[in-house]
């Protein structure tokens, strides 16, 4: 017979144990996106170094006869250009001028702007290619949304993927600090300087994200 | 579960002293190190949730204030760059505004200076009225996801040749670079550490291949 205070003891030790292991695993898995987002982090953080330049030299542009576009909204529209252009990716779609319909496409390795001349159903695009390392950097901040764009708003699959991976590694990582405090409580012996060394965490932190906004 | 513990103290006692004491300084600055930027590592990732799903309405005003009597700098229409930041500031400060200038900007036709001005918790527009010497300072009260949001954006890479005009986003710089680094350390010890333990390295391999997996599928998906 197990008495409660055992169960509730040998409770504990799996907790303990997976919680740890669950730490590790978590790591592993989302290694290289963490590796990612720092190395791309740091680039986007000192713009002036040789390996952060975007080279936005534009390819030659090319013409095409397209059918008029259909749908009844511009995003609805575009996709039917895309498609007849042979064309992917996240659209953005400025105000549309008469007579014309105009459009940008972009995904990390590429940007592409599609001025369309609805009168002589010419379309003229224009490509800029990106280097693998310059579709890294800029796969950073790719979210096909932006927040202070109300009417910005994702509508390629690959992008919402992204954003997903984007969000678990979020989720990842907060899983692995609250386990790694839980770790580090338990060591009775490293609680002091964890106390000390957390403390100076969070009082840097809290000093830019509390402090700064009321001087 | 105790055989789980044992397993893990027989390895550590089979390691040689010198084996042992890297192991055991390489556990305590993975621990220390990881807990001094935990809060960092929190702060971006809240902040990612926001950046990736949030809408704001950024023209509502919390408070609008006009000021005037102002003493303009002598050549702040025609500064350019982070001579014309730094004249700005003169003005900013007349005003009561900290935080970071994000650009200046001059319409000659209406004499008037846009000097948006950022910081954690508010963002700010200053519009100077050159030939009037007065100053109209709309504010905006952040949200506190939005502020994280800001710094995890902050400094960023456009205007490289503004960005740092305000000494806490040059220390926030810092910071942020110093996070990335702990960050690649505390990731590098905790592979060691991983590694030390044979009874999860298979599993940890195969952790660490289905991650490698995923994420080379999505930088072909995007990068190639």
């Amino acid at each position: 017979m197990v008495s409660p205070s055992n169960r509730s003891r040998r409770l504990g030790l799996v907790l303990e144990t997976w919680n740890r292991k669950l730490h590790f695993y978590l790591g592993l898995y989302f290694l290289l996106f963490l590796w990612l987002f720092s190395f791309t982090g740091l680039l986007l953080n000192h713009p002036r170094w040789a390996l952060s330049r975007i080279p936005n030299e534009p390819n030659p542009p090319y013409e095409r006869t397209i059918d008029p576009p259909i749908g009844d909204s511009d995003l609805v529209r575009a996709e039917d250009v895309m498609r007849q252009l042979g064309l992917t990716g996240e659209v953005e779609c400025p105000p549309q001028r008469p007579g014309r319909f105009d459009f940008n496409i972009a995904i990390p390795r590429r940007a592409v702007q599609v001025r369309v001349d609805l009168a002589q159903r010419r379309a003229t695009v224009q490509e800029i290619e990106r280097s693998v390392w310059s579709a890294l950097r800029i796969s950073h901040t790719f979210s096909g949304s932006r927040y202070n764009n109300p009417t910005s708003s994702r509508d390629w699959l690959l992008t919402s993927l992204w954003v997903f991976a984007m969000d678990a590694l979020a989720i990842g990582l907060l899983v692995m600090v609250l386990g790694s405090y839980y770790m580090w409580y338990r060591l009775k012996p490293r609680r002091t300087f964890g106390w000390i060394v957390l403390f100076a965490g969070f009082i840097t932190c809290g000093l830019f994200v509390f402090v700064l906004g009321w001087r | 579960m105790a055989n789980y513990f044992a397993r893990h103290q027989r390895r550590v006692m089979a390691q040689s002293s010198g084996e042992k004491t890297l192991y055991r300084w390489t556990r305590d600055f993975h621990l220390y190190l990881g807990l001094f930027v935990s809060p960092f590592v929190i702060a971006f990732a809240v902040s990612v949730f926001f950046l990736n799903h949030a809408k704001v309405d950024t023209s509502a005003s919390t408070t609008v204030e006009t000021f005037h009597d102002l003493t303009i700098p002598a050549g702040l229409e025609s500064a350019r760059g982070r001579e014309a930041v730094d004249r700005a500031r003169d003005i900013v400060s007349q005003v009561g505004v900290t935080g970071e200038i994000g650009f200046v900007r001059y319409v000659p036709n209406a004499q008037r200076v846009i000097l948006p001005v950022s910081k954690p918790g508010v963002e700010t527009v200053v519009e100077v009225d050159v030939s009037k010497r007065a100053a109209v300072v709309s504010r905006r009260q952040t949200a506190i996801l939005e502020s994280i949001a800001y710094l995890h954006k902050s400094p960023g890479p456009h205007n490289a040749d503004l960005r740092g005009n305000w000494f806490w986003t040059r220390v926030w710089r810092w910071l942020t670079d110093a996070t990335v680094y702990l960050v690649l350390f505390v990731s590098a010890t905790g592979l060691y550490l991983w590694f030390a333990m044979k009874a999860e390295r298979r599993i940890g391999l195969a952790l660490l291949g289905a991650g490698a997996v995923t994420f080379f599928g999505f930088l072909y998906g995007l990068a190639f």
